[in-house]
């Protein structure tokens, strides 16, 4: 979207004012030019993950806000490391709040008033936070994946996430980022994410095994994050800018690598490619949005969307030639921002590359349990229905409604204070057809589940792929017909049970109420 | 023969001479399409640009007026920052500009600013525009920012003197969207799907006490934008923000807003501004998100529509202009024979759509055509005809 409502600018200009502008409580960044080196990792042991990340926040020398999980590791305080668990274990996360504010930021009531609270009481401000762990299968619930209610307000003793990765939880990419609704663009555009891995890809597609895995996160940074503008694109915190010197990928010449990407950006609908000599190679995809795909697909190209991630293997190009990692130029549509074409990385030929990464995918070691990876679109769907998104604009400037309605449902954005949209109950097996009526493109996602993908504009796909995040491509006006796309929704597992949300995964369109809430009730439930 | 009996036939031979130079004036006066070129920088400051419509409808640029303000290039769709005003001797143009929150004054005649004109200190509309309507002795001003309405009387000479502005505010609180006057009344929408009719009668507005959702807006999906009011008064009809075309109809017999009948049609999407045609036959609706313009045949004994048609794609939307803006048209009766819709861009442009009705189908053709371009527009969302539609 290009406009913002102004009052929504007003409120959060002047939150945004309100935070310390001298706070300097990141890490410094990395430089222009750099090699770029996996994200610090933290591992579980004995089955335990134990980690106490800051929420910080600084404003660096161009006048880009930072917001930071600090981790306190051996090398001093990292930014964003990524968490690496095996299927079962324990994640305990403890989050303390140190985004500094002088208390005077504007508020914006989070949870029904009725609802219980979890963590901290209070209003959501700019400087309030919480976790989302996107695409992990685990429950809605307080203490585990909640963003309804939870709420982590800064001075207060911080609060602990204590969750169980599911012993079928496929091993894969994840991230973690904040979600506080409202405000998660903001957080999310100074840098606040970071990956989750669930060990044993290997077991499930051992082309992986043995090979050097490489973990880039890409992030997008606006200097003022909902005004349309020039923005940049960062891999692992280096940033990519055209003209400066860029990211450094080292590869050894001629090696196999698994490259796992996650589009941590705020908006940004990624079309990557490895282009040596200019020219698009192929590489083998391995998972998506966490989830190892049923077979192996060669592409050379993949279509990546905000909260999306893809896991695959690359073969580093040879002496002499040149190469890089690209996004393409992406269309979102006319009221849609441009995604540009743009150099993420160069590739550097080196014989000391595996010093850029830290692990090497083993070749062997216990089953994983792959019971989530089941082809469910052959069962009978319980429920049909049909979803679309839409958007509405008063003026140039705004004010802009965006809307996910649940077709002969009344459109409105979302309140905290809403009923459920869509209400079912555990062991559901649901077929949900999601439209576009928007002139731009959207990226639906879902809390808690995976889904297949079933059909795209009203065509069954060859590839029942599991994802969590979809992109929808924008309605080319009257006359045309809308894209949409039908989703195979398992409410089987349990973890499903309890009231979560869907919405946008552009995280402005979230933050102004594409989203709503599911409540899946426990089986049996009349 | 004393002074005194020559009084009466000198007084009348005056009168008659007076009109007779008025009507040469009126005669000698071209048609004109006439934009608010709302141009926000410091270098280019605001502006009214004057094209002369040919017989056949084609503009030629005459005259581009500096009004000494400032615009903001953008803002609320429904809020018309432009009209023109054509009572005795008074042949006037009016453009808002909202980054200085003045309203300019422009003598048709001369071609010539008159001057700026402000309300009171707290009437702003810096980030979504002021909106103009008019009778035949006030010019009325909403002010997007500041929700409120001022009052300005207009003087012989196309000068303005303030009066009062109002306060005015949706029932969820929404501020002022768009306006619409009819004699003494006035009709309002607020951004929050709420609407509200106004007496004129005293000349500053005066609420009839019929604030309401509009019904569309209590359904859910759209809430009211542009306005217009046919010439007895009796149906006023809202353009609505929406995902589709969406068109509401208040019968308004009564004096006051009674519940809206909605009418929907995927003929576009956004229906911020209506207008209706001039012998009342056609409503033509700007689809402000889309790329095409629309229009249903009216029954203005019924106050209710029924079919219609609309144009084939405009050219250039998504590449040289995003949203299509007010509407206008060549003639000042029938059904207005040619449809003039505005361009957001920049630079801006105006499509020219030829309007055929006959046997209750109607077409609007020549949408593909190239538009005109306004050069001197760097977001242009009002437009109006001179001489003006009667009502």
């Amino acid at each position: 979207m290009k406009f913002v409502r102004p009052y929504l600018f007003i409120t959060i200009f002047v939150g945004f004012m309100f935070l310390s502008a001298h706070a300097q409580n990141c890490p410094p960044r990395p430089l222009l030019g750099t090699v770029v080196y996996d994200p610090y990792e933290v591992t579980s042991v004995n089955g335990v993950l134990s980690a106490d990340f800051v929420m910080g926040h600084s404003v660096d020398d161009q006048g880009y806000t930072h917001y930071c999980y600090d981790y306190k590791g051996t090398r001093g305080i990292v930014e964003a490391p990524t968490l690496r668990l095996n299927q079962g274990d324990m994640l305990k996360l403890h989050v303390k709040n140190e985004i500094q504010s002088d208390g005077s930021a504007s508020a914006m009531k989070m949870a029904p008033i009725t609802a219980p609270v979890c963590g901290d009481s209070g209003s959501m401000t700019v400087s309030s936070t919480n976790v989302h762990f996107h695409g992990m299968n685990v429950p809605p619930k307080c203490h585990q994946d909640d963003v309804i209610n939870t709420l982590i307000q800064p001075g207060t003793p911080g609060f602990e996430y204590n969750m169980q990765i599911p012993s079928d939880q496929p091993p894969g990419l994840y991230w973690y980022h904040p979600h506080i609704h409202g405000f998660a663009e903001f957080q999310v555009n100074g840098g606040a994410a970071g990956a989750l891995i669930v060990n044993g890809m290997e077991k499930v597609r051992p082309e992986v095994a043995g090979l050097t895995e490489r973990v880039f996160v890409i992030r997008q940074q606006y200097l003022v994050p909902w005004i349309p503008g020039p923005y940049q694109l960062t891999v692992n915190y280096h940033q990519a800018v055209f003209g400066l010197p860029l990211p450094i990928i080292q590869m050894k010449p001629g090696a196999k690598e698994f490259w796992r990407v996650a589009n941590a950006t705020i908006q940004d609908f990624l079309v990557l490619q490895l282009q040596y000599n200019l020219k698009a190679q192929n590489f083998e995809l391995i998972a998506l949005d966490g989830y190892p795909l049923a077979q192996p697909r060669v592409e050379n190209s993949i279509i990546i969307p905000p909260a999306g991630r893809a896991e695959f293997i690359v073969e580093a190009p040879t002496a002499g030639e040149s190469a890089s990692f690209v996004t393409n130029n992406y269309s979102t549509g006319p009221t849609g921002n441009p995604d540009l074409l743009q150099t993420i990385a160069n590739i550097q030929l080196t014989t000391d590359a595996a010093k850029t990464s830290s692990y090497t995918e083993p070749v062997s070691g216990p089953p994983v349990n792959t019971s989530r990876l089941v082809d469910v679109t052959n069962k009978p769907a319980t429920t049909q229905r049909k979803l679309y998104f839409s958007e509405e604009f008063g003026g140039t400037n705004g004010p802009i409604q965006f809307y996910i309605t649940v077709d002969g449902q009344q459109q409105k954005v979302f309140d905290p204070d809403e009923k459920p949209a869509i209400v079912t109950q555990v062991g559901a097996m649901e077929d949900w057809t999601i439209e576009n009526r928007a002139l731009e493109t959207h990226a639906f996602h879902i809390h808690q589940q995976h889904f297949t993908v079933l059909e795209v504009d009203g065509k069954p796909v060859a590839n029942h792929d599991m994802m969590d995040t979809i992109p929808i491509p924008f309605w080319e006006g009257p006359g045309h017909p809308y894209h949409s796309v039908k989703l195979r929704m398992d409410f089987s597992d349990p973890n499903t049970e309890g009231t979560y949300v869907f919405h946008c995964h552009i995280l402005l369109h979230e933050d102004l109420g594409m989203m709503h809430k599911i409540l899946v009730q426990p089986a049996g439930t009349n | 023969m004393s002074i005194r009996k020559l009084g009466k036939p000198l007084f009348l031979h005056c009168f008659l001479l007076f009109c007779g130079s008025i009507w040469a004036a009126a005669a000698n006066t071209p048609q004109y399409l006439i934009t608010n070129d709302d141009n926000a920088s410091q270098f280019f400051p605001n502006s009214v640009t004057f094209f002369t419509i040919g017989t056949n409808g084609s503009l030629t640029l005459t005259q581009q007026v500096v009004t000494q303000g400032y615009g903001i290039a953008g803002g609320y769709f429904p809020a018309n920052r432009i009209k023109a005003f054509n009572v005795g001797s008074n042949q006037c143009v009016f453009a808002s500009d909202a980054a200085t929150a003045d309203i300019a004054s422009i003598n048709v005649n001369t071609l010539a600013l008159v001057g700026n004109f402000q309300g009171s200190q707290g009437d702003t509309g810096t980030s979504n525009g002021i909106g103009l309507a008019l009778n035949a002795q006030y010019l009325y001003a909403s002010f997007t920012d500041s929700s409120t309405i001022g009052t300005f009387a207009i003087q012989p000479g196309c000068a303005l003197s303030f009066v009062a502005d109002v306060t005015v505010s949706g029932l969820q609180g929404g501020i002022i969207d768009g306006m619409a006057v009819n004699g003494n009344t006035m009709v309002v929408t607020y951004g929050d799907g709420s609407i509200e009719s106004f007496n004129l009668a005293s000349g500053v507005p005066v609420s009839n006490g019929d604030e309401q959702n509009a019904t569309g807006a209590a359904i859910g999906n759209s809430y009211p934008s542009g306005i217009d009011i046919t010439q007895d008064g009796r149906f006023a009809i809202f353009g609505d923000t929406s995902t589709a075309t969406q068109v509401e109809i208040s019968d308004m017999s009564s004096g006051k807003l009674t519940k809206t009948t909605v009418y929907k049609s995927p003929a576009g999407i956004n229906s911020s501004n209506v207008m209706l045609s001039p012998d009342e036959t056609l409503l033509y609706v700007s689809n402000s998100q889309g790329d095409r313009v629309a229009a249903a045949f009216f029954n203005s004994a019924t106050g209710t529509l029924s079919g219609g048609c609309r144009s084939t794609l405009l050219q250039g939307y998504g590449s040289d202009w995003y949203y299509l803006g007010g509407l206008t048209l060549a003639s000042a009766n029938g059904t207005g024979q040619l449809l003039y819709a505005a361009e957001y861009g920049v630079p801006s442009s105006i499509a020219a759509i030829q309007v055929q009705s006959a046997n209750g189908t109607c077409t609007l053709s020549g949408a593909a055509n190239v538009p005109d371009a306004d050069p001197d527009s760097q977001g242009l969302l009002s437009i109006a005809s001179f001489p003006p539609r009667a009502f």
